[in-house]
Order: C-alpha cells, then structure tokens, then sequence
C-alpha cells in the first residue's frame, strides 16, 4: 500500500512540476497580453531538441546545453512577437485573442514539422539523464525525478522573483494590470511584450529539456504537456500564476493516482471530467474572479 | 443601424441575397458540368474531397464567424458522425442510407452533450476545453484494446481501435454505373454539400442568425436586449454538428473507412485554415478557401515533406496579412470604390 503511494506521489509530484513549469509559461502571456500561445508546445520540443545537438553534436556539457535551450526558446518567442502578434495586436482589437490563437496553431504545425524534417520521426534519447535511486521510506525514487522537481521549482522561484523584484517584473505587472495605464506611465509596452514572450520561451525551453528527459524526444513530445497546462490554467483562472501552479500540482497527483488505480489511458479523461465539474461550479475558475463586463 | 461609424457588418440585404443567389448558381453550374469535363478520377476524387472540407468548414464558420462560438471540437463531431455511420453499418447491418442520417442524429447528441459541458464558458475557455476533448476521445479510442467480437482470427474493438473500420458498405455506386462511380458518389456528396450550405443560409438570413450576430458582436448587449447566449450557442452547436455529422457519415460512406487519424490536430487545423483563408464570417469564405487550400495542397505535393510546413506558414501568414481572408479583402475592394 504505502509502496503504491510513494509511486503515486512521486509520478504526480514529477509530472505536477513539468506541468507547472509549462503553465507558468502559459498563463504569463496571458495575464499580460490576452494570448493563447499555442505555440508552447513546438517550443517545449524545440528547447529538447536544442539540448541533444548541442551535447550529442558539439560534445558541450551539459549546463551549457540546458542554457542554449533557454536561448532558443527565448528566441523563438521573440519571433513570434515580431513576426506575428505585434501585427496582430496593431490590427486586432477584440478579435485578437482568437486570431492570435489561430496564427500560433499555425506556427505550431510550422516549427513542429521543421523538427520532423530536421531530426526524423523516431524518438531520440534525451542526454539529460541521471541513474540511480533513493529510498524513501518504503518505496524508491529515481534520482531523475528528484532533479527534475528541483529544477521546475528552482526556475519557478526565480521567475517570481523576477516578476516581484525587478524592474522589468514590474512593467510586466503594470502591463497586466493595465496595458493603457501603463502605457500612460511611461512603461514601453511593446518591449514588456517581447520581454514576456521571451521568458516564456525560454521557460518552454527548460520545460522541454525537463520533460524529453523522463519521456523521449519526439517532435510532437510538447503537444500533452501544453494541453494539460492548458486545462489546470483554466481550472486555476487564466493569467493567475500561483493558482495555476497550485492546480498543476493537484491535478498532476489525481492524474497519477487514477492512472495507477484505473490504468494508464484514463488518468486523462478522469481529468477532463473533473476539470468541467469545476467549470461548471465555478465557470471562472477555482481561483479566478469573475469578470465584470463594460459595455 | 444608420450609424455610419458601425462596421459595415450587414450590407443591404437584398442586394446579398441576389450576390449570394448569383455566386451560388455559378458554383452549382460549375460543379455540375464538372464531372462531364474531368476526365481523370484522381481529380474529381480530390474535388469530392474540397467538397467535404469545404462542408465541415463552413460548418465550423457558422459556429465561429457567425456566432462566435470558438469551438476546436469540429473534426471529433464530424468523425463521431463517421463513427457513427459505421459502426451502425457494421454492427446492426442497417443500410448506410440508413446510418446516414442516424449518425448525424448521434453526432447532435454528442455535440450536445460536449456543449452543456462547455458552452458555459466564454472564447478561449471554450476553445481549450473543446479540444481536450476531442483529444480525450482519440485517446480512448486509440487505446481501445478491449475485445468487442471475433471476427474471423481477429478481434474487433467496439471503437475500431487504432486501425478504425473498413469495408461496412457503401453508396453502391460500384454496382450501379461500374467504371463510373466515382460520378456517382461525386453527385451524392455535391447534393450533400448544397443541403448543407443551403441550410446555413437559411439559418444565417432567419432571425435566429440574427440573434446568433448579436452575440458575436456584442454579448452583453445581446443578453440584455433578451437573447440567452447559453441556449442559442447550444442551438448553434446543435445545428452545425447535425450537418458535421452528416458530412462526417458521407465521408465514411465514400471512402468506406474511417479511423482516428480524423482527431489529429493537422486534421483540424486544415479545415481552420479553409475558414480562415476564405475568410471567417463570411459564406463564401469557406468554399473560396477550400478550393485555395486544395489547389495549394496539390501543388506542394511537389514539395513532398514540405507540405505541413508549408500550411502552417500559410495560415500564420493569413491571419496576419489577411485578417479577414481572401473573400473579406475582396468585398473590401469592392466597397471602397464609391
């Protein structure tokens, strides 16, 4: 029994801070742009794969791979900035949230395909990988587990401290709370954008290495992260950044524990099912607060 | 109404219904005479499917353009009418003239069913959730390994599993015209297709259509002038997923085989990129980009691998250059010249 729970934690707990680190990617452009980057999950691929060429290719260690995912990621979000959504932004107005939505579905499929093209179909092993196990208690944890929540909850509190602390966390909250505001004051708000967009990136790049290295490489290795970040943004409230992390933990160990109670192909749909019983109670989220609509 | 200042969402409606009647008989001609022109089978095959995509599509731009319902689930409710079709074929040997119909019928029930979970919420929410379930159901499927019935050696999954179902029967056309049935299914999905695209202009021009704008436009003005957004969004979904699902069935029929293949993203995103492309909100727009994106698709199969890639690009550039697709810059041209 206790041998189950400690498997149930440590799985939930490991996927909770994957999850967690690609919803704070998530859910920080969208508490201060309004945009739905569907592009997350090509990113998160992109940050994995950066990390195998530069270790496998150019024989560097691996800190520097993870850094050089980072960049990459970073990189691409600023792209996706100048490329797409500030246009959209000049042009869009109410239909932005959708259109930027759609414009970045296409980017997905884009980015998604290049990696197709450029490193085949089959999955590659990721090289950030650690053996070895610690037993706790009654049970034994992988060592790799135990890096990768350190690593989410380290980039975690850096991120916040960034956004808390530092002059630019400021203008992005500024931005959040008020883009005209803000805009008013003196905070360049495109600049906040590109900023956003690139730590996002770079969040995905991580996140990518993360998760590539308890799964494997694939092209299409972002897509189940981002939809499930997804779902616990909503269910936390979009743009909310603590509830979303909150959720992403919980919903992570339920997940875990009905995949090991039911088997593996329903810890999903259990999730989905709890996920609309919480809209239903609470259509803004469990930790959003209702929108007060102007005319 | 007179307020020059609105944008100029609803021109004279007269002078639409005689551009609509004109465009819409020009179309039809085309599409008649073109079985007696095409020689090849390969070409009216890729026509039959435009015609298709270009049914869903308009589907999803009654959903979406007309009544800003942002839905993702388009392509699982147009393959649980295929679904659908199939399996009663297959399961309860009806006739697939039959299971037609009955599968749309289940592709509303399911719809329904998706919408009182979702429709509650508003834009992106309903996006997401929508598409996790379409996920959530390609999963279930997919995994599926649970023996239904023997058949023959092998075991069949209730859900057809990850290879889907095949040979449940067709339009009978094979039978009928022999070398020439491929004319005969074209003529049933192009009657298909018109019953579709007549109906949502129906439903466009009615009252309903016009509640279904005002929403879009501006929800809370809608809701306080008496429209309940839950239950005409919910009637929306209800009515695209009835001609979804109908097209869904007519796909099955035609290619005798459905499989999951049909949830994949790129699948969804496609049949986006035709509203998209056309023009989102506008009825000509799916047909317009239906016809683009299939001549573009065929052109890229040059490019072989290249394909996704280039569709992709395609519809980021759209969006952004061409906010209102292909049929909304044109009617801009047009209305500009005084």
């Amino acid at each position: 029994m206790l041998d189950i729970l400690t498997a149930v934690l440590v799985t939930g707990l490991t996927n909770g801070a994957l999850y967690a680190l690609a919803t704070v990617g998530l859910s920080l452009i969208w508490g201060s742009m309004g945009m739905l980057n569907m592009a997350h999950g090509a990113m998160l691929a992109l940050g994995g794969y950066i990390t195998f060429t530069v270790v496998e290719t150019l024989g560097l260690p691996l800190p520097v791979a993870m850094l050089a995912a980072v960049a990459a990621g970073a990189l691409a979000g600023m792209l996706l900035y100048l490329g797409i959504v500030r246009s959209l932004l000049k042009s869009g107005g109410p239909g932005f949230e959708t259109s930027v939505m759609i414009a970045t579905v296409g980017i997905a499929i884009a980015l998604q395909n290049a990696l197709l093209l450029v490193y085949g179909g089959q999955p590659l092993r990721q090289p950030f990988a650690i053996s070895g196990a610690v037993g706790v208690g009654a049970g034994v944890v992988p060592l790799l587990n135990i890096v990768i929540v350190a690593v989410a909850v380290a980039v975690m509190v850096a991120v916040s401290v960034l956004i808390s602390r530092t002059r630019m966390g400021r203008a992005i909250r500024a931005t959040a709370q008020n883009r005209d505001a803000a805009l008013l004051m003196g905070v360049p708000v495109g600049r906040v954008y590109l900023q956003v967009l690139a730590l996002s990136g770079g969040l995905a790049g991580i996140c990518g290495v993360l998760v590539s290295s308890i799964t494997q490489l694939t092209p299409g290795l972002g897509a189940d992260p981002m939809l499930k970040a997804f779902i616990m943004c909503v269910v936390a409230g979009l743009g909310n950044l603590p509830g979303a992390i909150a959720a992403a933990f919980g919903l992570a160990i339920i997940e875990a524990a009905v995949q090991f109670g039911a088997g593996a192909r329903w810890g999903f749909p259990v999730l989905l099912l709890l996920v609309i019983a919480i809209l239903i109670w609470r259509p803004a989220g469990l930790f959003g607060r209702a929108q007060i609509r102007r005319m | 109404m007179t307020d020059a200042s609105l944008p100029a969402a609803a021109p004279a409606p007269r002078r639409g219904i005689a551009t609509d009647l004109a465009v819409g008989a020009l179309l039809l001609a085309l599409a008649i005479a073109a079985p007696f022109l095409i020689d090849s089978r390969y070409v009216l095959g890729q026509i039959v499917l435009a015609l298709f995509w270009a049914s869903v599509a308009a589907q999803w731009n009654l959903l979406f353009g007309y009544a800003g319902v942002f839905s993702l689930a388009q392509m699982a409710i147009f393959a649980v009418g295929g679904y659908a079709t199939a399996m009663l074929a297959q399961y309860l040997e009806l006739s697939i003239w039959a299971a037609i119909p009955l599968g749309a019928l289940i592709a509303v029930v399911f719809s329904v069913i998706v919408g009182l979970a979702c429709l509650r919420l508003q834009g992106v929410y309903v996006a997401l959730l929508t598409l996790a379930i379409a996920q959530v159901l390609y999963l279930l499927i997919v995994t599926d390994t649970a023996c239904f019935r023997m058949e023959g050696t092998s075991c069949r999954q209730f859900t057809g599993g990850a290879t889907g179902f095949a040979r449940f029967g067709d339009f009978g056309m094979r039978q009928l015209l022999r070398g020439d049935w491929m004319m005969g299914n074209y003529a049933i999905v192009l009657c298909g297709f018109v019953l579709t695209m007549v109906m949502s202009w129906v439903i466009i021009r009615s009252p309903m259509g016009l509640a279904f704008k005002a929403l879009r436009d501006n929800p809370a003005y809608a809701v306080a002038r008496g429209v309940n957004r839950f239950h005409t969004q919910l009637l929306v979904f209800a009515l695209s997923a009835f001609f979804t699902g109908l097209t869904g069935g007519l796909y099955a029929a035609h290619f005798q085989a459905i499989g999951p293949g049909l949830f994949s993203l790129s699948q969804l995103l496609f049949v986006i990129a035709i509203a998209v492309v056309g023009g989102v909100g506008t009825f000509w727009g799916p047909v317009v980009g239906a016809i683009v994106l299939m001549l573009a698709d065929e052109f890229m199969r040059e490019a072989g691998e290249f394909r996704t890639l280039g569709l992709g690009l395609i519809i980021a550039a759209v969006t952004v250059l061409l906010p209102r697709g292909l049929v909304g810059k044109a009617a801009d041209l047009f209305r500009r010249r005084p």
